[in-house]
């Protein structure tokens, strides 16, 4: 993976007329909650505001959280779900899921949130036309975190996903616990002897295994499938991703049972094979009803390293033992499985799969559907956000200048999108196109102009061949495999 | 032969029931379930199957019978050779396995006996049986002898609910300070959780209704208060209309379990580690 140790950041690329206009929130690593418009311009930053994500709701308010749990004690647990308003002032915050006593800390109450939650009256936490989050009431979902045993996974102490529904007043009234619901996973036997001996372990706390690593949770709302008798996607049934496992699934929020599921494996129907093994996912949701693609699973696919299974050479005691160098965003037909579109280095334009790497976030990152048919992709672990039309053309970039001082980085866990009515107290901003650069030709100051200072000609030689071999096999050269 | 005994290969509980029979010099005849005696006990369980429970790991031996009654369970049937069915109050069936058994209800039976159910829990304690006890806060005296002797490894107290309703929630007169020397008392053993079930009952007027969060709360304020401690064990239960013995309350609608949850946010107000108990799928 090629990066230049020198390249621009903020918003590199812009074409007003093909995006879908409107401000940009995420997490600026170790700034805050920071709102920039499409030219990049930072609106406001809420310094220091933490969010796993930061969500912009209409009027301007803002979700996110006051801080984490010492990582000498827990593993991404938010102290608190809070809403604040365009002044920073809090106007509605829970922690009172799990009372926290850690060594040399003051004793308190923590939500132990992490990676999602949804506000009732919008299931994905996205903007969709007529579903708006309410803001001064209604119920919240939380993935949040439980320290438990369960000898079935392991016998040592587990850092659980659980899903909780609160009232505006701050009561739990409905939980979920991922792994009362371990047999219906249908791991086989070599990943349920791997997990047992190595359930993810994180040194938090004395050693915690961090078995499934849940990383998304929204609601799937009112669909076709629903509304075409297909009880498995009622619409408050829940949909969820889990990282370490490779499974998205989705639970009947009445029974907490799971009633479809994508993962662990991808090797047992053609479906699944021609779908391809997906690793390390983020951000698995259904499209809203209202949005181009609606009913379809959006999902992005990191690729990177992930899973339970059997040994391999680049795996050799099975843990992580799925691996691939580049990430894909795939939006999935639920009920077939069949890819409906996707973005991939191929259609990023990238030679696969030699410079395939060039699309790829091993970790964080998502999709966000828009309502013209964009889709705005986090590609998290470089800090790039882009705007891609369904023709896979990239209509607005934006590179993230936060580096952390402490974690040296520039990541951004997750960007949404949201129209500029939702934050009435700034006026609304100029939109002015940046144009692509041509690379080839830009220099930075100090450097020589492009272009030989002489050119000589050898007699002879041949012109430059399209179809030159590479050391390895790319994607003009499509033939049988060795498998075949 | 008054007593006959069915015995299992292996099963460390028969040993313990035949160790108690030799040792009291009573006459009986064994039978081994998994050898000679599977044809017998087979036509006996048919004759008896009311008697005989399969649990979810199948029937649980030894099984004693006489003329009198069947009994099963090594905690029972010493009870019974030790003093008749004197002691029924006392001790019950047993549901645990790996050493441990349960069905010891301090509460349950008549502390004139205490002596007697003593020597039982000693028995089986001497014969490395770890011993589960329950209580409702009655025969407080009895608890704090079996805690002085070491009778007791683990103690669930069914905290019936508040100070202000314990009394109708129990069905009986019970001094509160005995139940909060139970309270108190429970703590000092070496494992021990408080339990509440939000049962249904019928309140002033006749109406029937279920404990109501601020109840609980308020006994999980008790529960602070009693012990200086917020950070008890303290786990909420579903009432389960089935099980019942009071005929007016099986009719009653059996709540969801997601209901308990506003209940432990309740109690957590004052009981940090209140959670609910998991019902199976």
């Amino acid at each position: 993976m090629t990066y230049p140790s020198v390249y621009p950041t903020g918003a590199t690329l812009y074409d007003p007329r093909r995006c879908w206009n409107g401000y940009t929130v995420f997490q600026a690593k170790e700034a805050g909650a920071l709102l920039i418009d499409m030219n990049g311009g930072e609106v406001q930053l809420w310094k220091r505001f933490h969010g796993m994500p930061n969500r912009i709701l209409p009027g301007g308010y803002l979700l996110g959280s006051t801080g984490e749990r010492s990582t000498a004690f827990g593993v991404q647990d938010g102290i608190d779900l809070v809403q604040v308003d365009w002044d920073g002032g809090i106007v509605w915050k829970f922690d009172q899921y799990e009372y926290i006593e850690d060594p040399g800390e003051e004793p308190r109450w923590m939500a132990r949130q992490h990676h999602d939650y949804q506000r009732e009256g919008n299931p994905v936490g996205y903007y969709v036309p007529g579903m708006e989050p309410l803001v001064d009431r209604g119920n919240t979902l939380i993935l949040s975190h439980k320290n438990l045993r369960n000898p079935k996974v392991c016998d040592r102490l587990l850092l659980d996903d659980t899903i909780i529904e609160i009232t505006w007043e701050g009561e739990v009234i409905w939980e979920w616990v991922c792994s009362d619901h371990f047999e219906e996973l249908g791991f086989r036997e070599e990943a349920k002897n791997l997990m047992f001996r190595n359930p993810n372990w994180r040194p938090a706390g004395g050693g915690i295994g961090d078995w499934m690593h849940i990383n998304s949770m929204s609601l799937l709302g009112p669909n076709r499938w629903f509304d075409g008798g297909d009880r498995r996607f009622h619409p408050d049934n829940i949909i969820w991703c889990a990282r370490e496992t490779n499974i998205t699934a989705v639970i009947d929020k009445k029974t907490g049972k799971i009633v479809w599921q994508l993962g662990p494996y991808y090797d047992q129907t053609p479906e699944q094979r021609e779908l391809g093994w997906i690793v390390g996912q983020h951000h698995a949701h259904m499209i809203p009803r209202g949005l181009p693609g609606e009913g379809n699973i959006l999902i992005f696919d990191n690729g990177g390293w992930a899973g339970y299974g059997a040994p391999n050479p680049g795996s050799p005691t099975g843990f992580r033992n799925a691996l691939r160098d580049y990430s894909r965003v795939l939006e999935i037909d639920p009920l077939t499985l069949k890819v409906v579109w996707q973005y991939t280095p191929v259609e990023a334009g990238l030679t696969f799969p030699v410079d395939a790497n060039r699309f790829y976030s091993p970790f964080i990152s998502s999709a966000q559907r828009l309502p013209n048919g964009n889709t705005l992709v986090t590609e998290g672990s470089g800090g790039r956000l882009i705007e891609i039309t369904p023709g896979h053309k990239i209509v607005w970039e934006y590179i993230s200048p936060y580096w952390g001082k402490m974690m040296k980085i520039n990541m951004i866990y997750r960007a949404y999108r949201v129209p500029y009515e939702w934050v009435p107290q700034n006026p609304r901003p100029q939109e002015r196109p940046i144009e692509r650069i041509a690379v080839t030709r830009f220099r930075v100051p100090g450097a020589s102009p492009g272009g030989p200072k002489r050119e000589v000609n050898v007699k002879g030689v041949l012109p430059y061949r399209s179809d030159a071999a590479l050391c390895v096999q790319t994607n003009g050269e499509d033939g049988p495999s060795a498998n075949e | 032969m008054s007593h006959i005994l069915f015995t299992a290969a292996g099963c460390a509980r028969c040993n313990i029931t035949r160790n108690f029979i030799r040792e009291k010099g009573i006459a009986y005849e064994e039978h081994n379930i998994n050898g000679e005696g599977k044809e017998l006990f087979g036509r006996f369980y048919r004759d008896h199957r009311s008697a005989v429970v399969r649990g979810k790991e199948g029937i649980e031996f030894p099984v004693l019978a006489d003329a009198a009654s069947v009994r099963q369970g090594v905690g029972r049937i010493i009870a019974y050779l030790h003093s008749g069915t004197k002691l029924d109050g006392f001790i019950n069936r047993n549901s645990l396995s790996k050493g441990w058994i349960d069905g010891l209800h301090v509460s349950g039976g008549d502390p004139a006996l205490k002596e007697e159910f003593i020597e039982v829990l000693g028995f089986l304690k001497k014969n490395g049986m770890k011993l589960q006890l329950d209580t409702n806060g009655k025969n407080s005296s009895l608890l704090k002898d079996l805690l002085e002797r070491e009778l007791g490894d683990r103690v669930i107290m069914d905290l019936k609910g508040p100070q202000s309703l314990y009394r109708g929630l129990l069905g009986e007169e019970i001094k509160t300070t005995e139940i909060i020397e139970t309270m108190q008392l429970v703590t000092r053993f070496p494992e021990y959780r408080f339990e509440t079930t939000v049962v249904p009952f019928i309140r002033q007027g006749g109406l029937v209704g279920y404990l109501t969060p601020e109840e609980i709360e308020e006994t999980a304020q008790w529960l602070r208060e009693v012990t200086g401690n917020l950070k008890q064990p303290y786990i909420l239960r579903l009432f389960v209309p089935e099980t019942s013995s009071d005929e007016r309350l099986p009719s009653v609608r059996k709540p969801s379990p997601d209901a308990l949850f506003r209940y432990r946010t309740a109690a957590r107000k004052h009981q940090v580690l209140t959670e609910v108990e998991k019902v199976p799928g």
